[in-house]
């Protein structure tokens, strides 16, 4: 029940952080310039959830996911364009080829443990394949995600496609043999 | 609760969440239409250009222009190549097909110095096709541009403002604007304070050309281009025209397209961007290219406005 509490209380905090960082980027770019940055159409834009299935011993458990970049470091773009970036983040300067810091929220439609859900944090690399990354890219990287109170790290490899849009990973933890496919929907 | 269950449940909020986002209005007919007509053209291999210009560049010439196809026109004034919105790829952004081969081979340009982009789509800013390009170039992008660049290996890269002016070596590139729309995947004109779009005018050596890149009509802008240059050459877009209520705000049909010849005061027209890519849902890839050349008889303008077949490139000033 603690445990169950506890978990609610983390994923709360871990919201409003978003969100007071988010509020905090718009602002800065708003003191700035009016170029493009995080505004209500995009903060509407992350609500949408990308999808995920993990794989324990005895079942598989189906979730939906938000993820938010917190900041990604590009080198495929030109050198008009800075190559750090906080939350607002263009598909090219991803799928050109980029490596992020992803905080994520699981919300599972079945109980893990005591809870619905889950917490995770990324460092993914983008590596264009096809037409700079834009038709096809490679994904690779490392994971740590906290289900039910219990953390495991993941080594984490996919692909994305449709312009970037649209990534498929499979995660993997060696300690408790678990894997993680999701299906994710990055819309900047 | 079973795990099939939980499976069904999952699938079914899915299939909802996919099924109002396709039925939001404006989006249905017009795309429905669209993408089964990009898709039933997805096979078809794209028709062929019976002679293509081995060498489009020349030592020196006054002014030439050469039409690839869309809105990729090869233009040289004396010693400089302009290259604008350079598509020869397949398809543009996936899904709409190209339906005649571009008229040249891209590595027929053995040199190019400057690459112009009106705007951000997929069927202007073609990442597979800015690959196939000579190094040497200067990119010139609109405002907002960078952020949806990739690095090429080009000599440069500039962003441009409207009414801004980029000089080098005697060239002058004014960004002027136009009427169109913003950002690249659909929805992220949510989010863009500013236009990604813009048209240009070429001045070197004592010629000036307009490229309008893809546009609607909006008198005010084409009137005071009109005022500011003297344009000996105009490429104005004249397609898609159907639907024409949903088209009409960001593109040209041919009637408009003259009147903005007519605004800005252009000795010769050329019209682009038409009879190369599944667009819109005009009923035949001669659509628009026809009413032209219907208004251009009955107006009597045979002799400045140019309606070139892809491929065919025009010595303008010898």
């Amino acid at each position: 029940m603690v445990q169950k509490r506890t978990l609610w209380y983390i994923s709360f905090v871990l919201l409003v952080g978003i969100i007071l960082l988010a509020g905090w980027q718009k602002a800065a770019a708003q003191e700035q310039e009016q170029r493009s940055g995080i505004s209500n159409a995009w903060l509407l834009m992350q609500a949408v959830p990308s999808v995920s299935w993990t794989t324990f011993s005895t079942r598989t458990h189906f979730a939906f996911e938000w993820e938010a970049t917190p900041i990604l470091y590009s080198w495929g773009m030109t050198k008009l364009d800075p190559p750090l970036h906080s939350f607002f983040v263009t598909q090219p300067e991803r799928f050109a080829g980029s490596v992020e810091f992803i905080i994520s929220t699981q919300l599972y439609t079945s109980q893990v443990g005591a809870s619905h859900w889950g917490f995770s944090g990324q460092v993914l690399a983008h590596l264009p394949l096809v037409e700079h990354g834009e038709y096809l890219g490679f994904n690779l990287g490392i994971a740590r995600y906290t289900i039910a109170g219990i953390s495991s790290n993941y080594f984490v490899g996919g692909f994305s496609t449709l312009f970037g849009f649209l990534h498929y990973n499979i995660k993997y933890s060696p300690a408790n043999e678990t894997w993680m496919h999701s299906i994710e929907v990055r819309f900047f | 609760m079973t795990h099939k269950n939980h499976f069904l449940r999952f699938t079914l909020f899915s299939l909802v969440a996919l099924f109002g986002s396709l039925c939001t209005p404006g989006c249905s007919s017009f795309f429905t239409n669209f993408i089964t007509n990009s898709f039933k053209n997805l096979p078809n291999s794209p028709d062929t250009v019976a002679v293509k210009v081995a060498h489009p560049v020349f030592q020196n010439v006054g002014l030439s222009v050469l039409w690839v196809g869309h809105a990729t026109c090869l233009m040289q004034i004396s010693d400089k190549i302009f290259l604008t919105d350079p598509i020869f790829t397949e398809t543009a952004g996936m899904i709409s097909k190209r339906r005649i081969e571009p008229g040249i081979l891209p590595s027929s340009i053995d040199k190019l110095d400057y690459i112009l982009i009106s705007h951000i789509h997929f069927d202007h800013l073609n990442y597979g096709s800015l690959s196939m390009l000579p190094k040497s170039a200067v990119m010139l992008l609109p405002e907002g541009g960078a952020e949806y660049t990739p690095e090429f290996g080009f000599s440069d890269y500039r962003e441009m403002k409207p009414w801004t002016t980029f000089e080098a070596d005697g060239v002058r590139i004014t960004a002027v604007p136009v009427s169109h729309f913003n950002g690249r995947y659909g929805f992220d004109s949510g989010w863009l304070n500013y236009n990604t779009y813009t048209g240009f005018v070429i001045e070197y050596k004592g010629k000036t050309i307009f490229f309008a890149g893809d546009t609607g009509y909006d008198p005010e802008k084409f009137k005071k281009i009109g005022k500011k240059f003297a344009i000996d050459v105009a490429f104005i877009p004249i397609a898609p025209i159907e639907p024409h209520e949903f088209m009409k705000r960001v593109h040209a049909d041919p009637e408009e397209a003259l009147q903005i010849f007519h605004d800005v005061r252009a000795k010769i027209m050329i019209p682009i961007h038409h009879r190369t890519f599944v667009q819109g849902l005009d009923s035949s890839l001669t659509f628009a290219q026809d009413q032209l050349k219907r208004l251009v008889i009955e107006r009597q303008l045979e002799d400045r406005v140019l309606i070139l077949k892809i491929g065919e490139q025009r010595i303008l000033v010898p």
